[in-house]
């Protein structure tokens, strides 16, 4: 138990030493500064957790094999979603700061004015909470069911999953266009696409499969899921591969159409994220998010050998955080360079998560050892 | 008909045994080895040899090909061929190219996929496959596991895969044989069926375009120009007047106009034309001279036209030394205004291009009327 001791002391150490840069960033960087990152964070460990939660939904929804032996770690990572609660609950405060709908003069733009019915503070709250509630419900359903069945071993919670996982799919995709449309486009209020809940949701799938593709590693490296093998990994990286091509497909989807209409209230949300400096990073992501991963994953074997996979998980986590910050940072006006405060916040931020997921992982059995179907998973073969 | 040996087939109780026997045989090379089961047996592959399938690399290839493709094809047809300005965007716009090259690339990885799989790799099309007509094929599709060693291009030799099957523990042995001459790629019917296909289609084709010809039955494909909308001098019940087209509002100025208050000719002589006299604008002055002035006053400017003396009128012989000797502002005031017969050309040419034109016919005069100084 030293050796987790630690292990913990890191994470620990950086919480501390963040929540001590949060302060300054407050004070010395400005509120702006502050509820940018804040929201940044926010969202990413709210997508790795939500995009974890819907790879269990969707094993249910399509009695998936391959997946049931990982279905405890990806259960255990989209717990990330309780912990995003209290940080969604604080980033509440951040509306009178970034959102300019909350202003006084958002009276006197039209285009913001007529979406009053919809923008306005009490509303949001309300929109937050409730999706919260539904979150931690679905989650309760489908994680806490299966942490019970581990005892009881009692076979009908499978089929509980399977009636909720289609209502779930229903849950997810109208909360999760809900908060990327208020958490995120919102911040521009004239700003407008459809498909931007569907863009949240591509990088928050791939964030998911990355998050819990690393933590099936880590825990196989220490010999507790050393019966998941090529054969289950390969699913993993099997998503990672297609969901990077959907993720370019739609990100592209949204550039061409805006480019194309050349609206000057749609244009102009690209105007700012690809004129000077943010341009770089526009590219980057590009790079990162779907160029080099397609080209890296496209042989069989680095879809499930686990030096490959991880590698690719890695990088899908840096580039949906670079997406992110992207999507988010120009609305704040902040630059694109990243300096002490963002360093501050990834500290706290990321401690606080790895602090989380440690003690998550040792939730339940490292399998779903109630689940009737786990004996056929575990021969499963491509 | 001579005969020659296909394979031999061994056949075995269960996937162990024939994976068991698999692992045995394939280090001695009899013969190509393949499994016919009733079921995917995992492993098999790696037990048989199978090479690593060249089919990713080729589809790989293939779509890069087909992106690059697509690429140089709307470069070259929407910048460089037949550059026309769409939507305000630049001829080239590769993100107008993107989805184009998306699907061209996913149409040629898809075709190499699937008939390479099918050609080169299923060895398609192969008619009447020799397991099809051998004692074992019930069986196979059964409950047993058939294991074949199957003749490579030197031939088989059949007493040692016999014996080796046997060896491994194989509870029938059966040898299949196919005619000797009859090669495994029927060219004949491959023709045949081209030519069927391809006969088919002129058949189709001309009776769509006789049928939709002869039996008016479906209209034509004119729904862009049933548009509801309104063209040009169409009268309208919408507006008060029933004209379609509206008027100018009173006191509407045109863009780029530029006021002209002279009445005669002998007011405007005063007008210098403010164009420099260099090569760009004698272009431009020929350009604008030979599409709107040359049919009445000849391409000498000396009143010898091409097109009017059918006409009636007499064009003024630009050549005369009355013409010569007018200021360039009189030349200009009768392009504005027009005279006798001739009617005004404000309408049909830009400030620029009259004084461009003045240039030009000053040119001419002085060509034709060359003085010595010129000469030198």
């Amino acid at each position: 138990m030293s050796a987790t001791g630690a292990s913990a002391r890191v994470p620990a150490l950086m919480t501390a030493a963040g929540a001590v840069g949060l302060g300054a960033t407050w004070f010395a960087a400005g509120a702006a500064r502050f509820w940018a990152n804040w929201l940044l964070w926010f969202l990413f460990l709210l997508t790795i957790g939500l995009g974890a939660l819907f790879l269990v939904a969707l094993e249910h929804l399509a009695d998936v094999r391959w997946s049931v032996p990982i279905r405890r770690t990806a259960e255990r990572v989209s717990g990330l979603v309780v912990l995003t609660a209290p940080v969604a609950l604080i980033a509440l405060l951040a509306l009178p700061v970034l959102f300019p709908w909350t202003w006084p003069e958002a009276a006197a733009r039209p285009a913001v004015a007529g979406k009053a019915a919809w923008l306005n503070v009490p509303f949001f709250t309300i929109r937050v909470l409730v999706c919260l509630a539904l979150w931690l419900l679905s989650y309760r359903i489908l994680v806490g069911g299966s942490l019970r069945q581990d005892r009881t071993r009692d076979p009908r919670f499978n089929i509980r999953a399977r009636r909720f996982a289609p209502a779930f799919m229903a849950i997810f995709a109208l909360t999760l266009t809900l908060a990327a449309f208020d958490w995120m486009s919102s911040m521009e209020p004239e700003w407008y696409s459809d498909i931007f809940g569907v863009y949240v949701f591509a990088g928050s799938f791939l964030a998911g499969l990355a998050a819990v593709s690393l933590a099936v590693l880590y825990l196989r490296d220490r010999g507790r899921l050393s019966r998941v093998r090529f054969d289950n990994l390969y699913g993993l990286g099997g998503w990672l591969f297609a969901f990077a091509v959907f993720w370019a497909y739609i990100a592209f989807a949204q550039y061409l159409l805006q480019w194309y209409g050349n609206l000057p209230e749609e244009v102009f949300w690209y105007k700012e994220r690809i004129e000077g400096d943010w341009l770089g990073l526009a590219l980057v992501i590009g790079v990162l998010h779907f160029l080099i991963p397609f080209l890296v994953m496209i042989p069989r074997d680095a879809k499930g050998k686990p030096g490959s996979l991880g590698r690719a998980a890695v990088l899908f986590l840096v580039a949906h955080f670079l997406d992110l910050y992207w999507l988010i940072l120009p609305a704040a006006g902040t630059g694109p360079l990243p300096s002490w405060p963002e360093a501050s916040f990834a500290l706290f931020f990321g401690g606080i998560a790895l602090l989380w997921l440690r003690r998550a992982m040792t939730i339940g059995e490292d399998m779903p050892v109630g689940d009737p179907f786990l004996a056929e998973s575990l021969e499963y073969r491509l | 008909m001579s005969e020659r040996a296909f394979a031999v087939l061994g056949l075995f109780d269960s996937a162990q045994a024939l994976v068991d026997a698999a692992v045995r045989l394939a280090p001695r090379r009899l013969g190509r080895l393949e499994a016919y089961t009733p079921y995917p047996v995992h492993g098999i592959d790696d037990v048989l040899g199978a090479r690593r399938s060249p089919l990713a690399g080729m589809t790989l290839v293939a779509g890069a090909l087909g992106a690059v493709t697509a690429m140089v094809f709307e470069w070259w047809t929407s910048a460089v061929d037949y550059p026309v300005v769409t939507g305000g965007k630049a001829p080239f716009s590769w993100q107008a190219f993107v989805p184009i090259m998306f699907e061209v690339t996913v149409l040629f990885a898809t075709f190499t996929a699937g008939l390479g799989m099918l050609h080169l790799l299923a060895r398609l099309p192969f008619f009447g496959h020799p397991i099809l007509s051998s004692k074992a094929m019930a069986s196979i599709t059964r409950d047993r596991f058939a294991l074949a060693v199957e003749a490579e291009a030197g031939g088989l030799d059949v007493e040692a895969a016999k014996a080796a099957l046997a060896g491994a523990g194989a509870r029938e042995i059966e040898v299949l044989t196919v005619p000797a001459e009859r090669g495994p790629f029927p060219l004949r019917f491959l023709s045949r069926s081209a030519l069927g296909i391809a006969a088919a289609c002129v058949a189709a084709g001309y009776a769509t375009y006789w049928g939709v010809k002869l039996i008016p039955v479906l209209p034509p494909m004119v729904h862009m120009l049933e548009q509801p909308r309104l063209d040009a001098q169409e009268a309208n019940a919408f507006f008060p007047d029933g004209h379609g087209m509206r008027p100018p509002v009173p006191g509407t100025v045109d863009r780029e106009h530029v006021p002209y208050p002279f009445r005669t000719q002998e007011e405007a002589a005063a007008l210098v034309n403010p164009l420099p006299r260099t090569a760009e604008v004698l272009r431009l002055g020929r350009k604008a001279y030979e599409n709107h002035c040359a049919v009445c006053h000849g391409a000498l400017v000396n009143g010898v036209p091409t097109l009017t003396p059918a006409y009636g009128a007499k064009p003024a012989n630009l050549q005369s030394r009355a013409i010569r000797e007018v200021a360039d502002g009189q030349i200009y005031h009768v392009i504005v205004r027009g005279k006798n017969a001739m009617p005004s050309y404000a309408a049909d040419l830009t400030e620029e291009e009259r004084w461009a034109i003045v240039h030009y016919v000053r040119v001419l005069e002085r060509a034709q009327n060359a003085k010595d100084e010129d000469l030198r």
